[in-house]
């Protein structure tokens, strides 16, 4: 059986540093999978790796059976894949439901000349994919802040949104980065909520997370990340209680 | 022997545009700035010197005072205009009209003194033969001007590798936000980068006119060619923009034998064309 | 002629020079000051094809829009690929080159003397030699113009460049092309342009190269600066605010030699102050 996502053999430097090393993993299908390590073990540069962001030095990256080397961002979305970022890049001088519009594939109208020659067609697929946008931001809940700027937003629901807009593309395959990091106890049950509801829909997350009770409580595997290499997997509980990766984690390892 | 001749000419516009290169591409690597206006200081260099000399101050003086005067003019504009626009987070375009404005006004406010009209140095030393002679000849200026820009050039690299300030700026080049935090001051070190690139410029933008004339909107051809040179060397190799810079006014003098001279614009895009096709990194890009 | 006919139909041509600019400069965040030559090439165009009787006025106009239109894109093509400010060096190198073609390819347009003569519009088959119908003709051309950039800008493919001006990794992380997006804008402003140029050549029939150079682009940038940026109530103001300079410094005593040099400084004025002070322009939105 092939992988859902594998990745094998990635290596990639900046200038002299080794951000991945010989990096190989795999995600399984409907399952959340989380990726802890410390900081600067390379989490994020895997989530560029894989979208297609930054290109590896060495090693490959296949989904579904279909290698994304050379792929371009844009590509692999359409392929399936997509991500959040960690300072969340939000459009925030359009709307929450704009930013899910924008999102949305293939509309008609994105080119200039079918917006000039068929503006009632163009109108008519626009409410459309409005309504669309709408049950989207309805199912993270954000329905009630739809016309709302993403300025006026609370962090909360920023971060609920970016998700939104991930989900809006149609991707199967989710890259979270952080999407619990900085909230409230309440906005945290709310996302730990959403993203487990989006497991039993068929999605699968690959999430970033340093929030330990956040991925006891969601990750149904753990990779540990330790230096740009896959150090460990395995259950949260045996990552967790594992002391060689405690003292990694916790210990100050430079 | 034309090809001689034209090939001493292209020496001698070549190591000036290759100062133009170097100043643009120090301060485009220091504050990442598309610094369009180095054009007008270029070109305030010569008309101040003009001014001067034409009253009968020794060239000398007048080349000294133009220097100073456009140092502080670059110093200004980075003060009181670019670091203005940074502070309030304006978007690169923004810095890049009002750069484009700058070099209008500067522009514009030389034409409407001195109209716009060419004007010609009257220094009879300058247009004396120091070599050759019959249908090859090598003027004093232009001696003095692959002199000068040389030294120009040695100089500017001495300074960025031997001295406090130059390391300073080589590290704010190469980390900005390093350089903020351990307290290198950016800020301060980029008016010193533009003072000196705008003093460093105005040697050859005093010098250049001597030869050829002044007309206030002249800036702009040699200012495109230093940015291609720099673009073709490599951006951040110093020696790639100088280089290059020699190379294409050496290929546009020797184009002059079989294209008439109003086409060497032609002659220049098209060698950016093809480094934009097939090296878009340069010939010396830098290893990062 | 009249001179307020002469200024609205001026006006109506610069705001589709404007909206051109807008969609290049404000919506695409391009830096150019390439636009004058792309309103050149149109002009000559359509100016060779109807002092040569190749076809009429209608062809004529698409030929010079359709080939503005590929001229753009083969020069924002590349130069967007590699980096933002290479496109700084090719919109001043087009701008060179196509001034010096202008001015010294005298069999084709004229050289520095200009091209006299050029036929006046027509429409399916009737000429328009009249002012009047010449003024009717630009502020149609004008209104059809601004109702493109208006359905252009509520379509997605405006949220879409809206979008890509904020945040472009985040807009190719949607699984958007950000690339076609800023070259389809290209391609608009390229088609604005030539369409305008056209206009232009038969409005005045003569046509010389100082219309079209490098003082023209910063005249149209200008405009785009003063009125705003992406929107099409700055698209308008700012042609008709900027178009009413000459006459105001007219009215002030100022020598006819510098007169040009005065006009330009005040454009360079506008420019930084309009950046330091009010990055929206009149009516736009911010830079």
């Amino acid at each position: 059986m092939s992988d859902y996502l594998s990745a094998t053999g990635l290596e990639v430097s900046f200038g002299g540093l080794r951000a991945l090393q010989d990096c190989s993993f795999t995600v399984e299908r409907g399952r959340i999978t989380c990726l802890v390590g410390p900081n600067g073990a390379g989490k994020t540069t895997i989530f560029n790796v894989i979208t297609g962001f930054l290109r590896p030095d060495a090693g490959t990256v296949s989904f579904q059976g279909t290698p994304l080397d050379g792929m371009k961002p844009q590509a692999i979305v359409a392929a399936g894949i997509a991500r959040t970022f960690q300072n969340l890049r939000l459009f925030v001088d359009l709307t929450a439901l704009d930013n899910v519009v924008v999102a949305l594939p293939s509309q008609t109208g994105e080119e200039p000349l079918a917006a000039i020659f068929r503006p009632l067609h163009v109108a008519r697929a626009q409410t459309r994919h409005r309504e669309e946008a709408m049950q989207i931001l309805q199912h993270v809940g954000l329905a009630a802040r739809a016309g709302e700027f993403v300025r006026n937003l609370s962090y909360g629901e920023q971060k609920l949104l970016t998700v939104a807009r991930g989900l809006a593309t149609g991707a199967e395959l989710l890259l979270l980065d952080e999407p619990a990091s900085g909230l409230s106890a309440s906005a945290l049950d709310q996302i730990m909520d959403l993203l487990r509801r989006l497991q039993t829909e068929g999605k699968t997350l690959l999430v970033v997370e340093h929030n330990t009770r956040v991925v006891q409580q969601i990750a149904d595997e753990v990779l540990f990340l330790h230096q740009g290499h896959l150090m460990a997997r395995g259950t949260p509980e045996q990552i967790i209680s594992d002391p060689a990766l405690a003292e990694i984690y916790f210990g100050g390892v430079i | 022997m034309l090809a001689l001749q034209l090939l001493c000419n292209g020496l001698a516009t070549g190591c000036a545009l290759g100062v133009v290169a170097v100043t643009f591409s120090l301060v485009y690597s220091t504050t990442k700035l598309f610094h369009v206006a180095h054009a007008g200081v270029f070109t305030l260099g010569g008309y101040l010197a003009w001014s001067m000399t034409t009253r009968g101050t020794p060239f000398i003086v007048a080349l000294v005072v133009a220097v100073a005067v456009c140092a502080a003019t670059g110093a200004l504009i980075q003060a009181w205009l670019y670091a203005r626009l940074e502070r309030r987070h304006a978007t690169h375009l923004v810095i890049l009209i009002a750069s484009l404005g700058t070099l209008a006004v500067m522009q514009n406010i030389i034409a409407a003194i001195y109209s716009p009209n060419i004007l010609q140095f009257s220094l009879s030393w300058a247009s004396e033969v120091v070599a050759g002679g019959g249908s090859v000849r090598l003027t004093v200026i232009q001696v003095l001007i692959v002199v000068a820009s040389l030294a120009a050039y040695g100089g500017l690299m001495w300074f960025a590798h031997r001295t406090i300030l130059g390391k300073q700026m080589r590290a704010v080049a190469s980390n900005p936000f390093l350089a903020e935090i351990t307290r290198l001051r950016p800020r301060r070190v980029h008016v010193y980068v533009m003072a000196i690139a705008s003093a460093v410029v105005s040697v050859p933008g005093v010098l250049v006119p001597v030869d050829l004339g002044l007309q206030p909107y002249n800036g702009v051809t040699p200012l495109l060619t230093a940015t291609i040179a720099m673009i073709a060397g490599g951006v951040g190799s110093v020696t790639g923009a100088f280089v290059l810079a020699v190379a294409i006014a050496e290929l546009q003098n020797l184009s002059l034998l079989v294209i008439p001279g109003e086409w060497s614009i032609g002659i220049t895009f098209f060698i950016f064309v093809i480094f934009m096709l097939f090296r878009p990194t340069g010939l010396f890009a830098a290893v990062r | 002629m009249d001179f307020w006919l002469s200024y609205a139909t001026l006006a109506s041509i610069y705001v589709l020079l404007g909206l051109s600019t807008n969609l290049l400069v404000g919506i695409a965040g391009i830096f150019s000051v390439s636009q004058a030559a792309v309103f050149g090439v149109g002009a000559y165009i359509v100016s060779y094809l109807l002092m040569n009787e190749v076809t009429s006025f209608l062809p004529a106009m698409l030929v010079a829009a359709v080939f503005c239109v590929l001229l753009n894109v083969l020069v924002t093509l590349p130069a967007l690929r590699v980096s933002g400010d290479y496109f700084v060096v090719t919109s001043f190198g087009i701008q060179l080159l196509a001034t010096a073609i202008f001015t010294n390819w005298t069999f084709g347009t004229g050289g520095a003397n200009g091209l006299p003569g050029i036929p006046p519009a027509d429409l399916f088959g009737k000429t328009l030699d009249s002012t009047t119908q010449m003024v009717e003709l630009c502020v149609g051309a004008m209104i059809l113009g601004c109702l493109a950039f208006w359905l252009i800008m509520r379509a997605p493919f405006g949220r879409l460049l809206r979008a890509i001006r904020e945040d472009e990794l985040a807009v190719a992380a949607a699984g958007k092309n950000v690339l076609r997006a800023k070259v389809s804008a290209a391609a608009m402003a390229g088609a604005f342009a030539g369409s305008a140029g056209g206009l232009y050549a038969t409005f005045l029939s003569f046509i010389d190269p100082s219309s079209f150079d490098l003082d023209a682009s910063i005249l149209l940038l200008t405009m785009v600066v003063v009125g705003g940026a992406r929107t099409l109530a700055g698209s308008i103001i700012g042609p008709f605010l900027l178009l009413a300079l000459p006459q105001v410094l007219s009215l002030i005593d100022i020598p006819t030699t510098i007169a040009a040099a005065a006009r330009q400084l005040i454009y360079g004025v506008l420019l930084i102050a309009f950046m330091l002070f009010r990055p929206q322009g009149l009516a736009g939105e911010k830079l």
